[in-house]
């Protein structure tokens, strides 16, 4: 019971600490940057509302990859479709939303099916294969890891119990879970350990390269 | 010359310094390239490219290089970033210490520093990848910034710099040219436009107060004078008061080399320049044809250059024109241009400058015939003259540039059928002159300059001519550009245009 309670009532509070602290820093770093020369690339939208469409257009179709590297699209939007189920499902089960599990399960299976999809196209293909790190299939596995354990133990379809758990420890009270779910919630914490150090902090990354570099603030 | 990455070399072994270790300097260069106080130039830029890479070869599939050398595995651009990013990632993460395998962490040898140097210098910064890259990364500016961590150790083409930016903050600009000779060659210009064109063109140099100071690459005026003598005749159509400078005033020369390996080297240039300029007292700068210079004074100073120090205007010569044209202030005959051009859009003119209507809407004045290369504007391939290259001949270098970038640029030509390429900078010039030679393509290059001074109708004509034309009917819509430009262009569909040859379409 020792271990069940670390894993599941301390360091929660320690992936959310080191996931969200290390995030913000990180993203203070870049805010904090001198200001760069320009270095926009043209065209770009300018208004704040052509803005946010490319990034939404680039965040839900993944237009850039559609355009010139098919082969990584589908994978790619499949997974991180996934994973955009997988935290909507989060946030609605904590919020006491009912019937959320097809989100869940559907995230979940996404979610591995992208990933492993990209593992194989990036080990299938020599060019891909020559600049890829183990780093890479790491960070695949890690979402597999998510995905597979959730799916497997069921939490996925069990958003009343994702909602006790969540509101004990935003009670500092933590309610255990079933022992079984051990594996989702540690490879989850692991993922917000590791988040704020590595790659998959792109989605912050993109904000800046995107706005401050590629778009630059000068009109045209 | 010894191999050290590929078949070619961009850097003798005297500039590379083969005999002496450079490991220890080379990291602590980098050290402080990583430190965002001591690179504000582009600290963030560059520390987003190495983190963030999600080594997705988005960017390889539009690489001019990559495509065009047949997919050759040292020309990935990530293949080149990771040269520096396995180094970065040795000596200045906590993960790359810890886990150098898993991460991709590699140590530095010298070797290792020879094939990167090399490599750095066969990227021209086109920045092609950056625009369609998912995650924004860019591989030119990593380039760039290696050539930066080189030039601090004292690694650099000379052809860049002692015969480059050095010479240029000595001797004026970067042809070397004193003010007799340069003086001469204008002179030279004003006869030749005297016997061409039967009238007489005035050149003013070195006149204080006027509205446009008019600055060219240096090396236009001998080696692309029609460039320069196109843009006096129109600058005189159009009434301007207007002036070049020679090397007395300061710097007479619009490149800035600096741009291409040097931040440093690229500020004190542009200091002279705005130095220049203030001391003429110029209302308006006019950069010449001349891409990376217009890139360099249009943006990358505005930033480093407080306004109040550089109290004039900076336009490039195709805003100029193009303002010019819509005003009437010049008249245009296309029908004296009659053979089909193209015009190729410079990328730092184009991708980096965003000049993309203005060129063609001066060409539609001025050509009755203007075609499209396919992909065009924000797509548009590298000639392979970028950040430096036109002017770096070494060894087998000319080969290099044409074998690759150029073999697209020849193959995209072909298609067009164009008798003349449109150019608006004089890289891309050097380059398309070595393409036309080295492939026997039928075809010449022109400034643009040299085409609106060719369409020029003047004085008398004007007002005769003018009414002859609109009665024959040539409007508009008789020379109607040959739109193939759409926002994909080949890209998305590469079997629309049917490109038979390996290693020139898109996607595989
Ligand atoms: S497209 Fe961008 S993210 Fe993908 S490999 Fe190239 S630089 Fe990296
Ligand atoms: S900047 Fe241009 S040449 Fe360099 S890697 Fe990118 S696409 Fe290739």
């Amino acid at each position: 019971m020792g271990l069940w309670f670390v894993i599941g009532g301390i360091l929660p509070y320690l992936a959310l600490l080191v996931g969200v602290g290390g995030l913000i820093s990180r993203i203070l770093r870049w805010a904090r940057a001198p200001q760069h020369l320009h270095w926009e690339l043209f065209p770009y939208p300018s208004t704040p509302a052509g803005q946010t469409g490319e990034l939404l257009a680039e965040v839900f179709t993944l237009r850039s990859l559609y355009s010139y590297n098919l082969r990584f699209w589908l994978p790619s939007l499949t997974m991180h479709y996934g994973i955009y189920l997988v935290i909507l499902w989060m946030g609605l089960s904590a919020l006491g939303v009912r019937d959320t599990a097809v989100a869940g399960a559907a995230g979940g299976v996404l979610a591995v099916a992208g990933a492993a999809a990209l593992v194989v196209i990036r080990a299938a293909r020599r060019e891909t294969r020559q600049i890829t790190a183990p780093v890479e299939y790491l960070n695949l596995a890690l979402v597999m890891a998510i995905g597979l354990s959730g799916l497997i133990t069921g939490w996925f379809l069990q958003p009343e119990a994702f909602r006790r758990y969540v509101i004990g420890l935003a009670s500092f009270s933590p309610v255990l879970p079933a022992a079984e779910q051990l594996a989702p919630i540690l490879f989850l914490e692991v993922f917000l350990l590791y988040l704020p150090f590595s790659r998959m902090a792109h989605f912050a990354a993109k904000y800046f390269t995107y706005h401050k570099v590629k778009w630059g603030e000068m009109a045209r | 010359m010894r191999k050290v990455f590929d078949d070619y070399r961009a850097l003798s072994d005297q500039a590379i310094q083969a005999r002496s270790p450079r490991r220890a300097a080379f990291l602590e260069a980098m050290g402080k390239s990583l430190r965002s106080g001591e690179n504000r130039a582009f600290w963030l830029p560059y520390v987003l490219s190495l983190d963030m890479c999600m080594k997705c070869g988005t960017c390889a599939e539009v690489c001019p290089l990559y495509l065009s050398s047949g997919r050759n595995a040292l020309y990935h651009p990530v293949y080149r970033s990771d040269m520096l990013r396995k180094v970065y990632r040795r000596y200045f993460t906590l993960s790359g210490k810890l886990f150098p395998k898993v991460v991709g962490a590699e140590d530095l040898t010298e070797e290792k520093l020879d094939a990167m140097a090399e490599n750095f210098y066969r990227c021209t910064v086109c920045r092609r990848c950056a625009y369609v890259c998912p995650v924004a990364i860019d591989n030119g500016l990593l380039a760039r910034e290696g050539r930066k961590i080189f030039d601090a150790i004292g690694i650099a083409p000379d052809e860049l710099k002692e015969k480059g930016t050095r010479l240029q903050l000595e001797a004026g600009n970067a042809t070397g040219v004193k003010t007799p000779a340069f003086r001469d060659m204008v002179e030279f210009m004003e006869e030749d436009l005297q016997d061409t064109r039967g009238y007489q063109v005035q050149i003013p140099v070195d006149k204080k107060g006027a509205e446009y100071l008019v600055m060219h690459n240096t090396g236009d005026y001998p080696a692309f004078s029609e460039t320069v003598m196109g843009a006096a005749e129109i600058f005189q159509a159009a009434g301007a008061d207007w002036t070049v400078n020679s090397p007395d005033t300061g710097i007479n020369d619009v490149v800035n080399y600096g741009v291409f390996f040097s931040d440093t080297e690229f500020e004190k240039v542009a200091r002279a320049q705005v130095r220049t300029v203030r001391e003429l007292g110029a209302r308006v700068l006019v950069i010449g044809e001349c891409g990376h210079a217009f890139e360099a004074m249009k943006y990358l100073i505005q930033r480093l250059i407080p306004a109040e120090e550089r109290p004039f205007e900076v336009k490039s010569i195709l805003e100029v024109y193009d303002e010019w044209i819509r005003e009437g202030r010049i008249e245009l005959d296309p029908a004296k241009n009659p053979e089909p051009v193209v015009y190729h859009d410079s990328c730092k003119a184009g991708r980096l400058g965003g000049l993309y209507e203005e060129p063609r809407r001066i060409l539609k004045s001025a050509c009755l015939d203007l075609r499209e290369m396919t992909p065009n504007r924000e797509l548009s391939y590298c000639c392979g003259g970028g950040s430096g290259f036109a002017i770096m001949s070494k060894g087998d270098f000319l080969k290099f540039r044409m074998e690759t970038y150029g073999k697209i640029k020849e193959e995209q030509i072909r298609q067009t059928g164009a008798g003349v390429v449109a150019l608006a900078c004089s890289n891309c010039k050097g380059q398309f002159r070595d393409i036309i030679n080295y492939y026997h393509l039928p075809v010449r290059i022109a400034g643009i300059s040299e085409l609106v001074a060719n369409a020029l109708v003047r004085g008398r004509d004007r007002r005769s001519e003018g009414i002859t034309f609109a009665q024959a009917g040539g409007g508009s819509a008789a020379r109607e550009v040959r739109e193939d430009h759409d926002h994909r262009g080949v890209v998305a569909s590469p079997a629309r245009e049917g490109d038979p040859r390996p290693g020139f379409q898109e996607r595989a």
